[in-house]
């Protein structure tokens, strides 16, 4: 093996390990102190234990990480085929206008008294995959889609659902709060049948793996592309779709949750350079680890309430990525 | 001097003169305003009455208010409780409590009224609300009208603002029954309840994120005068949001969801891993409607002796049916 691919290997391991590790410590810290005693009976009970502390562990605790991992993870990937796409280092993956969408979807639902069980997910993601196909429809043009006017109907749908979402929520007096908690972004009470739903974005995550050739080729903007024999229309299809899923399963089970889609991308790229072969995974690890570190700082700092995960995922965010940038800027 | 100043000279004097002539008509706009409750009336039998409200300012009437406004569905109920329902001339699209406050003309939501329309209701008294009705009062002030502020922290406070009402309204009478009987069933309720042991008390206001209320909140001041220890303390006051770990480790006797939540009890008993919680094993989870524990006015009470209930069933009876686990 050659000094550079032992160099990326080395590299994913260390990923791997450290995202192992995050997981390792969000599932032994929380807002109800468990020992590592407590932890390991737990853990070896399995998930039907019907002890208080293994109910915590299995049925609150567990599927929480797991899910902030799984959103985190897709919301990074989703970043990546982005700001890739649209060549702009300032889009994240709610520009589409998809979160949008399954925000006003989930209002709707609550609105509707329907909060309760599957009703508020569903109604979220039927939100997101049509405003998808609207923006899309928008965006096509005899057989091609001209990825600009994608962004600025994305952009314009994401103004107008939000103005429809303001309606219902000065219209909806008694539901008020719970839109607003729901907007911020939380991955309090959620439950296995959440982690159920987000394990439908996992293929997507995968997908853009098979097209990494093609997305470091259009780096270089369409055109080389095309004269490089890349079938573009087709790439950006699969791609855009695909990143468009997973920001609406994403946001469905979590709420809009800012920033992780945005900075980690950047942070990978300047840790392991523009390749998409590295940066497509590390960027899946290092959103699953930021966002499962984010919600366990979000449920233990001001125990027993809670800081919105959005809140911390920015605070962490940003000065990380501002020192990492005025790092690069050297070389 | 040049003819083109003189035109100048002639431009300004126009505007001087309109000038002069749109400030005659603010002032006499100003004049006719402020007439108001105060300087219009001769004072009645019974003199000018000034009581102090809940944003600490005092509220002079000359005699008692025959327009009211109200600006909470809180307020609504309590003219209703007053006998004083006949002198609401408007409330607000929220106002749902008795039945006939929905038969009110409307001026707005409470988050934000419209002003226009409050003052095109000529009243001569308004019932407004707290928090984010706060800059209302010097707006409305400053068309002359009367404001006062109804926003108590604790049910003592819900007694001296009816008491305060009841004089501004001319129903003294009627709102010194009102308290008395509310202060009846309150010490009731106390008196019972003394030296009981305290069960753990969980207060759910909605689910996801799993929001409780806490310090400083009505449903706390309720949950300890029923007899209770409300858990949700511990997140801090107002309403927070609370872990569902936390939850499970303090393991409360009672768990009472608002209907705010939009959940029943067999729902509630369903939910991933609350078959676990004690209070669920013993049948002990109840909804309560959200608007008996919220709102400052005379329902407060049967909030109190509904949650007395829930809390201490041997001593005041099992809730009725439809609010526990058992169908």
């Amino acid at each position: 093996m050659s000094v550079a691919a032992k160099r990326g290997w080395h590299g994913v391991a260390l990923a791997v390990g450290l995202s192992l590790v995050c997981l390792v410590v969000s599932l032994s810290f929380g807002a109800a102190s468990l020992s590592p005693g407590q932890l390991w009976h737990d853990l070896l009970a399995g998930p039907g234990a019907h002890s208080a502390t293994g109910i915590i562990f299995w049925q609150i605790r567990m599927p929480r990480v797991v899910l902030a991992f799984l959103v985190g993870a897709a919301l990074a990937v989703a970043g990546v085929i982005l700001q890739d796409l649209f060549l702009n280092p300032l889009t994240d993956p709610y520009v589409t206008g998809v979160s949008s969408g399954a925000a006003l979807g989930a209002t709707v639902a609550i609105v509707l008294g329907l909060a309760g069980g599957l009703w508020l997910t569903g109604l979220a993601l039927v939100g997101g995959l049509a405003t998808l196909l609207l923006v899309w429809s928008a965006a096509r043009r005899r057989g091609r889609v001209d990825i600009y006017v994608l962004l600025l109907a994305g952009v314009s749908a994401s103004y107008l659902l939000s103005a429809v979402i303001t309606v219902l929520m000065i219209r909806a007096n008694d539901d008020l709060g719970a839109i607003l908690y729901w907007l911020l972004g939380s991955f309090s009470g959620r439950t296995w049948t959440d982690v159920e739903t987000a394990l439908f974005a996992v293929p997507f995550m995968i997908v853009p793996l098979f097209f990494t050739k093609e997305m470091n080729i259009l780096l270089q903007g369409e055109k080389r592309a095309l004269e490089l024999g890349v079938d573009v229309e087709r790439t950006k299809a699969v791609l855009v779709v695909t990143a468009a899923i997973l920001t609406a399963i994403a946001v469905s089970v979590a709420g809009i949750i800012a920033f992780v889609g945005l900075i980690i991308p950047h942070l990978v790229r300047l840790m392991v350079g523009p390749n998409h072969r590295r940066v497509l995974p590390f960027s899946l690890l290092m959103g699953a680890a930021l966002m499962g570190v984010a919600d366990l700082i979000s449920r233990t700092l001001l125990a027993p309430t809670e800081i919105p995960v959005g809140v911390v995922t920015t605070f962490i965010g940003a000065p990380v990525f501002v020192y990492l940038l005025r790092r690069g800027r050297r070389t | 001097m040049t003819s083109d100043h003189h035109a100048r000279l002639r431009i300004l004097a126009a505007v001087a003169a309109l000038a002069v002539v749109l400030l005659a008509l603010a002032a006499l706009a100003a004049c006719g305003s402020s007439g108001g409750a105060t300087s219009s009336a001769s004072p009645s039998a019974t003199g000018p009455v000034t009581v102090t409200d809940d944003s600490g300012h005092q509220v002079t009437l000359a005699r008692p208010a025959t327009r009211v406004v109200s600006l909470a569905p809180a307020n609504t109920e309590i003219a209703f409780a007053l006998g004083a329902g006949g002198k609401l001339v408007a409330g607000t699209s929220y106002d749902d409590y008795p039945a006939a406050a929905k038969a009110l003309p409307k001026i707005g939501d409470f988050q934000s009224p419209s002003v226009e329309k409050i003052v095109s209701f000529q009243p001569d008294l308004v019932l407004a609300a707290g928090g984010i009705q706060a800059g209302l009062r010097a707006k409305l002030e400053n068309l002359g009208i009367k404001v006062f502020v109804v926003d108590p922290s604790t049910l003592d406070g819900v007694y001296t603002d009816l008491t305060a009402l009841g004089k501004l309204l001319g129903v003294s009478d009627k709102a010194t029954t009102v308290v008395a009987a509310m202060k009846q069933r309150a010490d009731a309720v106390e008196q019972k309840v003394a030296g009981l042991s305290r069960p753990t008390v969980f207060v759910e206001i909605y689910s996801k994120p799993l929001m409780t209320a806490g310090k400083a909140t009505f449903i706390d001041n309720l949950v300890t005068l029923a007899g209770g220890t409300n858990i949700g303390d511990a997140a801090g006051s107002g309403f927070p949001s609370f872990s569902s770990e936390v939850l499970f480790k303090d393991d409360p006797d009672v768990y009472v969801a608002t209907t705010g939540s939009m959940a029943t009890p067999v729902q509630i008993a369903k939910r991933s891993g609350y078959s676990g919680l004690k209070a669920v094993k013993d049948g002990r989870v109840y909804v309560i409607e959200d608007n008996l524990l919220v709102r400052p006015g005379p329902r407060l009470v049967d909030g109190l002796e509904q949650l007395a209930q829930m809390i201490h069933p041997e001593v005041f009876g099992s809730p009725s049916p439809a609010a526990s686990t058992t169908p």
